[in-house]
């Protein structure tokens, strides 16, 4: 072992300098996208905030997927992996928005009392 | 008759044709294992999304009673210790073992410091009345819907901590035993690294969902 470790390949180490420089460049970019969406927040964008943060998160996630997770380099099976969990993401969140958006909300009972219409007996 | 196939006994296990048929195999379970991951949070997403969309200004009041100096420190930690396990996984497949074990070190060092940080941030809300129960009191908005965004926040980030901590055991081990190299397997530390980056990938979104809403105000 110690044999391997003294007479490391050149290649090898060649290889990992440039992964170095590949991946300190992702992070840069991750840090970046997360102050970006720090200081975003401080800013009245209305429905823009959450959008804004949402897209960023989004951008930093690919990244993270696509570099680090090195999805862009897997096998056709290993990204339908992934396309088929996020598509059940989407029923999950389609199939129970579509019921929430239609239901009558009532509160519980832990909620504000002015929130409660309770009947008046008197 | 039958047949006999010779190979290398520690080669790979003998329901695999070849060792890379093996490695592809635990790759691709990780990544199932992955959607499966996603499909369990995501429930937890869909109740967030409603409550922001029901009681948005109680959401908004709430989410600025969290510590968003900590919750973004811990964000960087959690973005630094992604790219030093992605390095770590390069590292172990060119047989760089000393430089990946210092690199799986960093990465558990930086998982620790997210946790105490997270315990540090749990403290403060313990102690301003912000965990849902009866002593939950909080200022400027209705009481039931902000315990709301609570019950949400320390259910999402609590169960994102349980897998911090699966994490940090995970990648322990292979940085404690990482000169052997039939445990510390190049393949094992990708597919650790897979784990570890997904947690990651929650909390990339938990953060401006939890703490980033209308600071502005």
């Amino acid at each position: 072992m110690k044999t391997k470790m003294n007479t490391m390949h050149p290649q090898a180490q060649q290889d990992f300098r440039i992964a170095v420089r590949r991946l300190g460049t992702v992070w840069i970019c991750l840090i970046v996208l997360l102050l970006l969406s720090l200081g975003s927040s401080y800013i009245r964008l209305g429905i823009g905030n959450s959008i804004t943060g949402l897209v960023i998160a989004t951008i930093k996630s690919c990244l993270v997927l696509w570099f680090f997770m090195r999805l862009r380099s897997a096998d056709a099976l290993t990204r339908f992996a992934w396309i088929a969990a996020l598509l059940i993401l989407v029923l999950i969140f389609s199939l129970s928005g579509v019921d929430y958006a239609t239901r009558i909300t009532y509160p519980a009972p832990w909620q504000t009392p002015e929130q409660l219409h309770a009947p008046r007996f008197n | 008759m039958t047949t006999v196939v010779e190979r290398e006994p520690s080669a790979f296990e003998i329901q695999f044709a070849s060792r890379a048929q093996q490695e592809h195999a635990a790759t691709f379970g990780m990544w199932v294992f992955l959607a499966t991951e996603l499909v369990f949070f995501g429930p937890l997403f869909v109740a967030y999304a409603y409550g922001r969309l029901h009681w948005g200004e109680a959401f908004a009041v709430a989410s600025r009673h969290t510590d968003v100096v900590l919750g973004s420190i811990n964000t960087a930690l959690l973005l630094t210790s992604s790219t030093l396990v992605a390095l770590a996984a390069i590292a172990a497949k060119s047989e760089l073992r000393k430089i990946m074990r210092y690199l799986l070190a960093a990465t558990v060092a930086l998982g620790i410091v997210f946790l105490v940080i997270k315990g540090f941030e749990y403290h403060a809300e313990w102690r301003e009345g912000l965990v849902p129960g009866n002593g939950f009191h909080i200022e400027g908005t209705a009481q039931g819907e902000a315990q709301l965004f609570f019950f949400l926040y320390f259910m999402m980030t609590g169960v994102h901590a349980i897998h911090i901590t699966v994490g940090i055991g995970l990648l322990s081990a292979f940085a404690l035993r990482g000169m052997d190299a039939n445990f510390a397997r190049a393949d094992r530390i990708e597919i650790a690294a897979l784990y570890w980056h997904f947690v990651d990938m929650v909390w990339i979104f938990l953060y401006p969902l939890l703490y980033l809403v209308e600071r502005h105000s």
